[in-house]
């Protein structure tokens, strides 16, 4: 009587997604789909996880806002760096992290300044020095971009020169 | 440890404007599917991005991908405890819109034109364990086991979790039925992914 039950147990949760997506191996995918073959209501389970499947397949992916592409591209400007250790290519185009080398004298951190957490503030904590940097990466990335524009973030800064770090402009 | 930068590599690291052509879309669409709107996907996407820039130098070849869905789902689901601890619930349903961008582009169009909405609001009625979960495993195809890795929970969870959300999704999808068709039989050895 009790071997007869778990024979004929209903497939957990577990295995009814991981059998409608193919996942199950050897014993486990042999008796779900013993199982499923004589119950309608397992079969009927797995059909639901694959039409859910489905229909979030079926809805296209969104695009991305190309204002959005810019500010990402920015992100090495608009992002405090005392933790980065990054170094900027030869020509001056691009900036990447720097592993094991030294890092470029114009991106030792402002030490003073710790990292601001907040989630949409987008402090612009930099030294005076590093200003001057990025405005040369500002360059850099504007004509990497193949796009005659000014990058908003570094010149909205104005720089304390007795504190030496920059303030947002009110 | 080289000195040199010019000396031999095996392993060029990337420029930033190529970490983000390479990975932007697919974090975006990520945050998008996670978060259900413009505003929202579009701040998960700049903050992941901050945080892969801070720690770039930690990165190392081959686990990039892994490394996004991660630092995007973790930042969602703190969207969302933060929200549940703030009673977000307050808020307008369509705050996520009135919010959002600041320039609408013609990929904004786009976007509306071709986002399927009833689809996308049944998403975003699972619970955000359940849609990560789902999405995840559906939408960014990643195996059971990569989910458990990502969320640090156990593939059981994990598979459980899949289940839930997918019933929830069909249910509000019920309407739909018709272009829904079980395939029993015949469909039942099919592998949808992998």
């Amino acid at each position: 009587m009790m071997d007869g039950l778990m024979k004929d147990a209903h497939l957990s949760d577990e295995a009814v997604a991981a059998f409608a997506d193919g996942v199950l191996r050897g014993h486990a995918r042999e008796r779900a789909h013993r199982h499923t073959t004589g119950c309608p209501e397992c079969a009927h389970a797995v059909a639901v996880q694959r039409e859910a499947v489905w229909a979030l397949r079926a809805a296209p992916a969104p695009a991305l806002p190309t204002a959005l592409l810019d500010r990402l591209r920015e992100v090495p400007l608009t992002t405090p760096i005392q933790s980065v250790t990054t170094a900027l290519a030869d020509d001056g185009t691009t900036m990447f992290a720097a592993f094991g080398v030294t890092p470029a004298a114009a991106f030792v951190p402002a030490a003073p300044h710790a990292a601001n957490r907040s989630w949409h503030l987008r402090p612009l904590v930099i030294t005076t020095a590093a200003v001057a940097a990025a405005s040369v990466l500002t360059v850099g990335s504007a004509s990497a971009a193949g796009q005659n524009r000014t990058v908003e973030p570094v010149t909205q800064q104005v720089v304390s020169r007795d504190a030496g770090t920059a303030v947002p402009a009110p | 440890m080289t000195a040199q930068t010019d000396a031999p590599q095996v392993w060029v690291p990337p420029t930033w404007d190529e970490v983000v052509r390479e990975h932007a879309d697919r974090v975006y669409r990520l945050a998008y599917r996670l978060s259900g709107n413009r505003a929202d996907a579009e701040d998960l996407t700049q903050e992941t991005f901050v945080r892969v820039f801070r720690s770039l130098a930690e990165y190392t070849p081959g686990t990039f991908e892994g490394w996004l869905h991660r630092i995007t789902t973790n930042l969602f689901l703190d969207m969302v405890r933060r929200r549940q601890r703030i009673r977000f619930d307050a808020l307008p349903e369509d705050a996520g819109d009135r919010l959002a961008s600041r320039e609408a582009g013609p990929e904004q169009a786009y976007e509306q034109m071709n986002l399927d909405p009833e689809i996308q609001r049944a998403l975003d009625e699972l619970p955000a364990d359940f849609r990560v979960a789902v999405v995840l495993c559906d939408l960014e195809q990643l195996s059971y086991e990569e989910i458990a890795a990502t969320l640090q929970i156990k593939v059981g969870t994990v598979r459980s979790r899949i289940h839930r959300g997918r019933v929830l999704l069909r249910q509000a999808l019920a309407h739909r039925a018709p272009g829904l068709r079980p395939e029993e039989q015949a469909d039942t050895e099919a592998v949808m992914r992998r």
